[in-house]
């Protein structure tokens, strides 16, 4: 092999090895007494405790972060799939003098700084009563669920042949109909993508939630940044079990995700 | 398809209208709050026009919080892209399709991470005692102290490495999925005339790719100004003022210091007002 070559090789093997060593290294510091993470020199080999992990998960601040997160995120992301995959299916197939304003329009939404959201929703939320609940916080995600996944679901739609609706529509299909029947299903694989990865957005979010509740709506990225304030002695077991559990509802996804990477780019080959 | 139907109506326009509620809501009512005198502690307000906004500019921490944002945007853009473009040609190089997929896997997960997980994941490990991304240093040298995250110079860059982590292995995936989608003639003519694997990358597939890496970069330079939960878990904005960024400065004044919830407005006014002008002019661009 050439010096080169395997150069390269040594580099992404480290890469791949940075890419996942933090985050097993956090896992691993879950299952660890204090005394066996506060070591000057790293411990591989120790008695593994799951008192961390009882802790976090039999505290209730946590358990209403869980079902804040579950709850906000859920229903975002339901008002997304029926008001976004309409739109982005009407979008790509039945392009009109808009089309190209409505795209950028939804990217454009993007560019919105969050605090800029934020401030003003906190005072609106206030005012109106539902400052710290979570219909406020559904319905300020939901601006972000409907934008990304019409955003993704617009190419996923315009891959889908046009071939299929065709024959459908002489089939004497209605217009409603081959969207139900035909493109929704053609396209499911792509469009499941774009869900996964807007509700991965939204239960990673941290300022909106941050400003929009104090501490009846909290979602569970706040609850666990909260945990690092506890006094001088800090829980390291604690802290790192609770990002553990913030960690793995995105990662159930991995494996939609890159599936939907991979359509995509299969897409623009042909 | 030009079928007489009543579907783009009802698919877009109940969709369309409440993304501009949604939006435009928010948006009109941080302008109102930016020229008024609000503060959380008090209900009382009355109209100040623009003398929040001549404030802003005569606050030496807001200038060098706009200093510090535009440091961010730089470092974290060019890093992630360099990572980006390094990894990814490395991989379509000398890794088989089997190695590759694997690949793949890992450097997705960081970006799936929220980033308040990613934040505290470097935080310990960045930890000048414990951490184990301190061991090393503290090995070599004998146990002498490495704090990163509590030095000026180096704060900024240990937070950034964090965004890198989590965004520069991700568009690696993508760099070699553009590179995996292009036609191979190209490249085999280039191998014909004795090109070098880098020349054959500076010169020949990097340049055909270059439309979907502007667009990467774009996303990455819109990606970058939410930046603030990490900064916010990490550093708080400190050492001092050392990684304060707009955003960290806005939500400090509006909420934790004093609660002027107008003047943070202003501020947070004057980012949207530079972004979507600097980002509409970029897109319409890129769309060129």
């Amino acid at each position: 092999m050439k010096p080169g070559r395997l150069i390269g090789r040594i580099v992404l093997a480290f890469a791949g090895f940075m890419a996942v060593f933090p985050l097993l290294w956090t896992a691993l510091n879950a299952l660890k007494n204090n005394v066996d993470i506060i070591t000057r020199v790293p411990r591989l080999v120790f008695t593994p405790t799951w008192a961390n992990i009882g802790y976090i998960l039999g505290r209730d601040s946590v358990l209403t972060g869980l079902y804040n997160s579950v709850v906000a995120c859920g229903s975002a992301v339901l008002i997304g799939v029926v008001l976004g995959l309409p739109a982005a299916y009407a979008v790509a197939r039945y392009p009109n003098r808009w089309a190209g304003d409505i795209q950028f329009f939804v990217l454009s939404l993007r560019f919105l700084p969050p605090v800029a959201v934020a401030i003003p929703l906190m005072v609106i939320w206030l005012q109106v009563g539902l400052y710290d609940t979570l219909p406020a916080l559904i319905i300020t995600y939901s601006l972000l669920t409907i934008s990304v996944i019409m955003w993704l679901a617009i190419p996923a739609f315009q891959g889908v042949p046009k071939e299929i609706e065709e024959a459908a529509f002489v089939d004497g299909y209605g217009a409603y109909s081959v969207f139900w029947r035909i493109a929704l299903p053609v396209a499911a694989r792509s469009l499941a993508g774009a869900v996964a990865f807007s509700f991965v957005l939204v239960w990673n979010e941290f300022l909106i939630a941050l400003m929009l509740s104090s501490s009846n709506a909290k979602t569970l990225p706040i609850v666990a940044s909260e945990l690092s304030q506890q006094g001088m002695n800090v829980p390291w077991g604690i802290l790192n079990a609770s990002v553990v559990l913030l960690s793995l509802p995105p990662l159930l996804f991995l494996g939609v995700l890159s599936g939907f990477l991979n359509s995509i780019f299969r897409q623009k080959k042909s | 398809m030009a079928r007489r139907t009543s579907l783009p109506v009802t698919f877009v326009v109940p969709t369309i209208a409440i993304l501009l509620v949604l939006s435009m809501v928010p948006t009109l009512y941080a302008i109102v709050i930016a020229l008024q005198n609000r503060e959380l502690s008090t209900p009382d307000y009355s109209w100040v026009w623009l003398s929040n906004f001549s404030d802003l500019f005569l606050d030496r921490r807001f200038l060098n919080a706009v200093w510090v944002s535009v440091k961010w945007e730089i470092v974290t853009v060019v890093a992630t892209m360099v990572v980006a473009i390094g990894l990814g040609v490395l991989m379509f190089e000398v890794a088989s399709p089997r190695l590759r997929n694997a690949y793949c896997l890992l450097f997705i997960i960081p970006v799936l991470l929220p980033r308040v997980s990613a934040a505290f994941v470097w935080k310990f490990a960045y930890h000048p005692l414990y951490g184990i991304a301190t061991y090393p240093y503290r090995l070599i040298t004998g146990g002498l102290i490495f704090d990163p995250l509590s030095k000026p110079a180096t704060a900024l860059f240990a937070v950034a490495s964090v965004d890198v982590w989590q965004w520069g292995l991700f568009f690696a995936v993508i760099v070699l999925k553009l590179l995996e989608t292009l036609p191979p003639q190209p490249i085999e003519a280039a191998r014909l005339d004795h090109a070098k694997r880098w020349q054959i990358h500076a010169y020949v597939t990097l340049p055909m790719l270059k439309a979907p890496l502007i667009s990467l970069m774009f996303v990455k330079m819109i990606e970058s100004l939410r930046s603030f939960d990490l900064i916010y878990v990490m550093t708080r904005g400190g050492p001092g003022v050392a990684t304060e960024t707009l955003d960290m400065y806005a939500f400090s004044q509006g909420f934790i210091e004093s609660g002027k919830v107008s003047y943070a407005s202003a501020m947070a006014v004057l980012m949207m007002i530079a972004t979507v002008i600097t980002f509409t002019m970029l897109w319409k661009r890129v769309q060129a």
